[in-house]
């Protein structure tokens, strides 16, 4: 069982009247990638801050490795931080980037030379790169540099920033894979900041959502998409179908707007709130199909996402959600009959 | 080189807007070749036109002892100041435009104030609480001038650059272990540097050509523009263009130079 590398108890931070991270208690494994996912203005940004060393909690203790490091200034604590703007220094070429933290504990020119290049390879850079200057590489290039720069401080955790948020999707998408394919080689803890839950999911052995400087759900990715505890997680995941029900009985919930039943997930305490089913939980069913429920709709509109289609289907006065893979023998203006298992909803009391 | 006329203008108008660029440059520098012309003239007053050319008032200029001694209070204090003044204007730029604090807005419209004061006032100003002081004018005093108009100045060049860099270099450098001192040294001035070179050029040459300030605070010493208007008002020979024209070169010199040292700075 590996260790607890980091450890937040109680943490709040003020800055005058306004508190911006509120009761927050956290424990980061070592070698986990773990991310701190919210919308602007949940608190990610100074938590990440106070994590670095830049800024001081109010209240609680930060521990790492079991020691308290709430005074403990950025430079002497044994982490470091890809920017989101990334920070490269701009007078220095992509080699004094790559040493400058080498150069600092004095390593000899010819080891920081080696080793800057060792890590150009790492990440996909062939040695041309050492000599160029910062401002001669692409977005995708400069974040490799700023990766390669905070691996050649060695930290014990590498805090990140959004770094990816100002590229486009595709190149995302290729970074994001890169970055977790790193983080298990080097076996390192990543603590990783995004405001997209969609890229923690990719990435993520856990994630921590926050929401107006609280911690909302931890858990891993799994678990936040299939058991988020409120709406706010629910639909920070993309749209979702809601429903505010009653319980009707053991087995069926009911609509309070329209009276229509659903079943109820199994084993669910809750009585009254909102079901949830996500649309690629909804099925759509030939003649010989079957579902716990079923409804028959009008497609109203059809999206689509690729290699996945979505449908907006009208069932009496509600419209529903539906998601599927793309080739379906519907169109629009067409009968269908849908429907969902019971197991593939959630029932929250919100 | 070939310019396409744009949607709107037609080559008549292009033609306008040449001369026009030639009449503004003829303008600007007319006063200038009119110095140089007076500069050469073999006869010892000042007339037009110049009926016999000769060099040797350059000759007597650079043989003088008493303009050498002018030219070092000149350069004396012009060093002094371009030193002093881009020391307290790194400070002053990044208090400018770098950090927030209480007052910044205030003090940001206060460093300007000196620069739109009147330089005679200002020079008299000071020579007034000086001796009210009893500090006896002389170059000390003319630093000390110079310093009050030139900082502003050179505080203002500088910021230029702060607010062109991104406060979070700063913060990777420290995060990344260095000492604040390091940080400075390796990333803020690096980054400043070009802002700080031009600051400084700014300084000696505002410095050096400065009469109203140094008028009023040399006392017995004197600078070369001090000389120059003291030699028109009284006394004139063709010293004071050929001193003109030679000081104007030395600053072009230093100009150019210095911008060929930027460019190639920043091609490395």
């Amino acid at each position: 069982m590996s260790e607890t590398i980091l450890e937040l108890k109680g943490v709040e931070k003020y800055f005058g009247d306004f508190v911006a991270v509120e009761r927050i208690n956290l424990s980061v494994k070592d070698g986990e990638f773990f991310t701190l996912v919210g919308p602007s203005g949940s608190g990610k940004t100074t938590m990440i801050r106070m994590l670095v060393g830049m800024d001081k909690p109010s209240r609680g203790d930060i521990l790492m490795s079991g020691e308290r490091v709430n005074d403990v200034p950025a430079n002497r604590r044994p982490t470091c931080m890809v920017f989101q703007s990334l920070a490269l220094f701009p007078h220095k070429s992509v080699g004094e980037n790559i040493e400058f933290p080498l150069k600092l504990r004095g390593e000899a020119k010819h080891n920081r030379k080696t080793r800057a290049i060792e890590l150009l390879e790492q990440l996909h850079l062939s040695e041309s790169y050492y000599s160029k200057k910062v401002s001669e590489c692409s977005g995708g290039e400069r974040q490799r540099v700023a990766l390669a720069r905070a691996l050649a401080f060695d930290p014990q955790i590498l805090f990140f920033d959004e770094p990816l948020s100002a590229l486009d999707y595709r190149l995302r998408k290729t970074l994001e894979k890169e970055l977790k394919d790193i983080q298990r080689r080097t076996g390192k803890t990543f603590v990783y900041i995004t405001h997209s839950l969609e890229e923690a999911m990719v990435m993520s052995d856990r994630i921590a959502i926050m929401r107006k400087g609280r911690i909302v759900q931890v858990g891993t990715p799994d678990e936040i998409y299939n058991n988020p505890a409120n709406g706010f997680v629910a639909q920070f995941m993309g749209e979702v179908n809601e429903f505010r029900v009653s319980r009707k009985d053991s087995q069926w919930l009911e609509d309070t707007e329209t009276g229509a039943q659903y079943p109820a997930p199994p084993d669910s305490p809750v009585d009254e709130g909102v079901l949830i089913v996500r649309p690629e939980r909804i099925r759509l069913l030939s003649a010989d199909e079957k579902a716990d429920s079923t409804f028959e709709g009008v497609v109203e509109h059809q999206y689509v996402l690729g290699s996945r289609v979505q449908y907006q289907v009208r069932v009496k006065e509600r419209a529903l959600l539906v998601e599927t893979m793309i080739g379906q023998p519907f169109g629009v203006g067409d009968s269908v009959s849908l429907g969902w298992d019971a197991d593939q909803s959630v029932l929250m009391s919100e | 080189m070939d310019t396409p006329s744009s949607a709107f203008g037609s080559r008549a108008s292009e033609r306008a807007m040449r001369i026009w660029t030639l009449v503004v440059l003829a303008f600007i520098y007319l006063p200038m070749v009119a110095v140089v012309l007076a500069s050469l003239s073999k006869i010892r007053f000042f007339m037009f036109p110049i009926k016999s050319w000769s060099l040797e008032w350059y000759g007597s200029v650079l043989g003088s002892i008493e303009i050498r001694d002018y030219l070092w209070t000149s350069v004396l204090i012009a060093a002094l100041v371009t030193l002093i003044s881009v020391l307290l204007a790194i400070a002053g730029a990044l208090a400018f435009a770098r950090y927030d604090w209480k007052g910044r807005t205030l003090y940001q419209k206060l460093i300007l104030l000196p620069i739109f004061f009147p330089q005679a006032v200002l020079g008299l100003a000071i020579l007034l609480w000086s001796s009210a002081w009893d500090i006896a004018p002389g170059w000390e005093l003319a630093v000390f001038a110079h310093l009050v108009w030139i900082v502003p100045v050179v505080t203002l060049v500088i910021s230029i650059q702060v607010y062109g860099f991104d406060p979070a270099v700063e913060e990777a450098a420290f995060d990344l272990g260095a000492s604040r001192w390091q940080v400075f040294k390796e990333i803020t001035l690096p980054i400043l540097w070009p802002g700080i070179f031009s600051g400084a050029l700014f300084a000696f040459l505002l410095s050096w050509g400065n009469f109203p300030l140094s008028t009023f605070t040399t006392g017995a010493e004197q600078t070369i523009p001090e000389w120059l208007y003291a030699k028109m008002v009284a006394g004139y020979t063709p010293q004071v263009p050929a001193l003109g024209t030679l000081t104007t070169l030395l600053a072009g010199i230093l100009l150019l130079g210095g911008y060929w040292l930027g460019t190639r700075g920043r091609k490395q």
